[in-house]
């Protein structure tokens, strides 16, 4: 290899990063305000549809979970609180996965909707399966638990996605249900006590 | 006149080239990983394969037009970063163009980088072949992919679960096993073995070797 060559070479790999870096970066910056204004969508949709029965569904807060930023919402019909919703997020096998979780006001769980995850094509994609998530409607707390085979009290495991189910069930929705007893209901008793 | 005439049918040439001759899946067996693995609905099957014509073809178009200027020595490398700067393009458009059906198979479009089939489309023809003819090259393998996962999904989703892009079709009990990875082997080696016989029978001349 002569000097001339590694000239070529460097050159080379030194105008594809600067080109392909730049032309990605101009993408990048393009794309990212449409991407986030489609999560914002996505999400208001995703709320109406955990709770159609409210009339507005209105923030009340945020928290944290495993250093992300989650929220909670209140759901009103009428004058009347019916539930709430909870954004959280559960470690994963290979990405946090990005859950909506509803629950009435007695804190049984309304419904789920999992809005993001990078867990392995074709395995983890399992977990937005609806016959799965629907096995959490109107379990309470305690019942939130993931166990493997049969089960209709708790939550049953996928096979072959045990650790993306364990991420939904024993991370997302049991810490997302738990703040919200932890904080809503802690605030609210204190609120009807003082009627 | 006559030499446009031609070139078309050269060019018309180079796609049938991609789609029947040789085919990247059932000819080739290129890709095989992929297209088993996003396979079992028509829908994925759609949308992939569409996104794969896409890179193919622009990955392509950029080898050929810098085949000159590369040196021979980091042309692998250089072929797997246009790859993946494409593919990564399409992600980041696709997320923003159409993100519900990003949320179904965003994930396999990362895969794309992976994908065989596109290196060696880059490294066997556009890395010598002037721009046009390569561009073209991309659409015949791209379309040859895309038809055969449309192939492959379609007979999976549609006796795996009796329905075609979720529309039930079949109203039977379907056979579960063809939606699954498993199946997934077996519906390609059945439509691989079935695609070359139809070309064996009806489209490859007379005159050819083996």
């Amino acid at each position: 290899m002569t000097t001339k060559d590694i000239l070529k070479i460097v050159a080379n790999l030194v105008v594809i990063y600067l080109v392909g870096g730049a032309i990605l970066s101009y993408v990048h910056a393009n794309t990212s305000p449409i991407r986030y204004q489609n999560n914002i969508i996505a999400e208001e949709k995703a709320l109406k549809l955990l709770i159609p029965d409210a009339d507005k569904i209105e923030k009340m807060g945020d928290w944290e979970i495993h250093e992300k930023h989650g929220k909670y919402w209140k759901a009103t019909k009428g004058e009347e609180v019916i539930g709430y919703v909870v954004l959280s997020f559960g470690k994963g096998y290979s990405s946090y996965i990005k859950t909506l979780i509803a629950v009435d006001k007695d804190f049984k769980v309304m419904k789920i909707e999992i809005l993001d995850h990078k867990e392995t094509p074709g395995l983890g994609d399992e977990i937005l399966v609806p016959a799965w998530k629907d096995q959490f409607v109107g379990k309470d707390f305690d019942h939130i638990k993931l166990v493997k085979g049969e089960t209709k009290e708790y939550i049953q495991a996928i096979t072959g996605v045990t650790i993306s189910s364990r991420a939904v069930t024993d991370d997302a929705v049991k810490n997302g249900v738990k703040f919200l007893i932890d904080t809503v209901k802690g605030g609210g008793a204190a609120h009807g006590g003082s009627h | 006149m006559a030499e446009a005439t031609e070139e078309q049918v050269s060019y018309w040439e180079l796609i049938k080239n991609g789609i029947l001759k040789e085919n990247t899946i059932f000819r080739l067996a290129l890709s095989l990983c992929p297209a088993i693995a996003v396979t079992n609905n028509v829908k994925n099957g759609f949308f992939m394969g569409l996104a794969v014509v896409l890179v193919q073809v622009m990955v392509n178009f950029t080898i050929s037009a810098m085949r000159k200027f590369i040196h021979q020595r980091i042309r692998l490398p250089i072929f797997m970063l246009v790859i993946s700067g494409w593919v990564t393009i399409v992600n980041l458009v696709m997320d923003a163009a159409v993100p519900d059906v990003y949320r179904e198979v965003g994930m396999y479009i990362q895969l794309i980088v992976a994908f065989a089939s596109i290196l060696a489309r880059a490294e066997m023809f556009a890395s010598k072949n002037r721009i046009v003819p390569s561009v073209f090259d991309g659409i015949g393998m791209g379309t040859g992919f895309f038809i055969a996962l449309m192939i492959i999904s379609a007979f999976r989703e549609l006796i795996g679960k009796g329905q075609l892009w979720g529309f039930p079709i079949i109203d039977a009990k379907p056979l579960l096993i063809l939606i699954l990875p498993a199946g997934g082997f077996f519906a390609v080696g059945i439509l691989m073995a079935a695609f070359n016989w139809v070309y064996a029978k009806y489209f490859s001349s007379g005159g050819h070797s083996h």
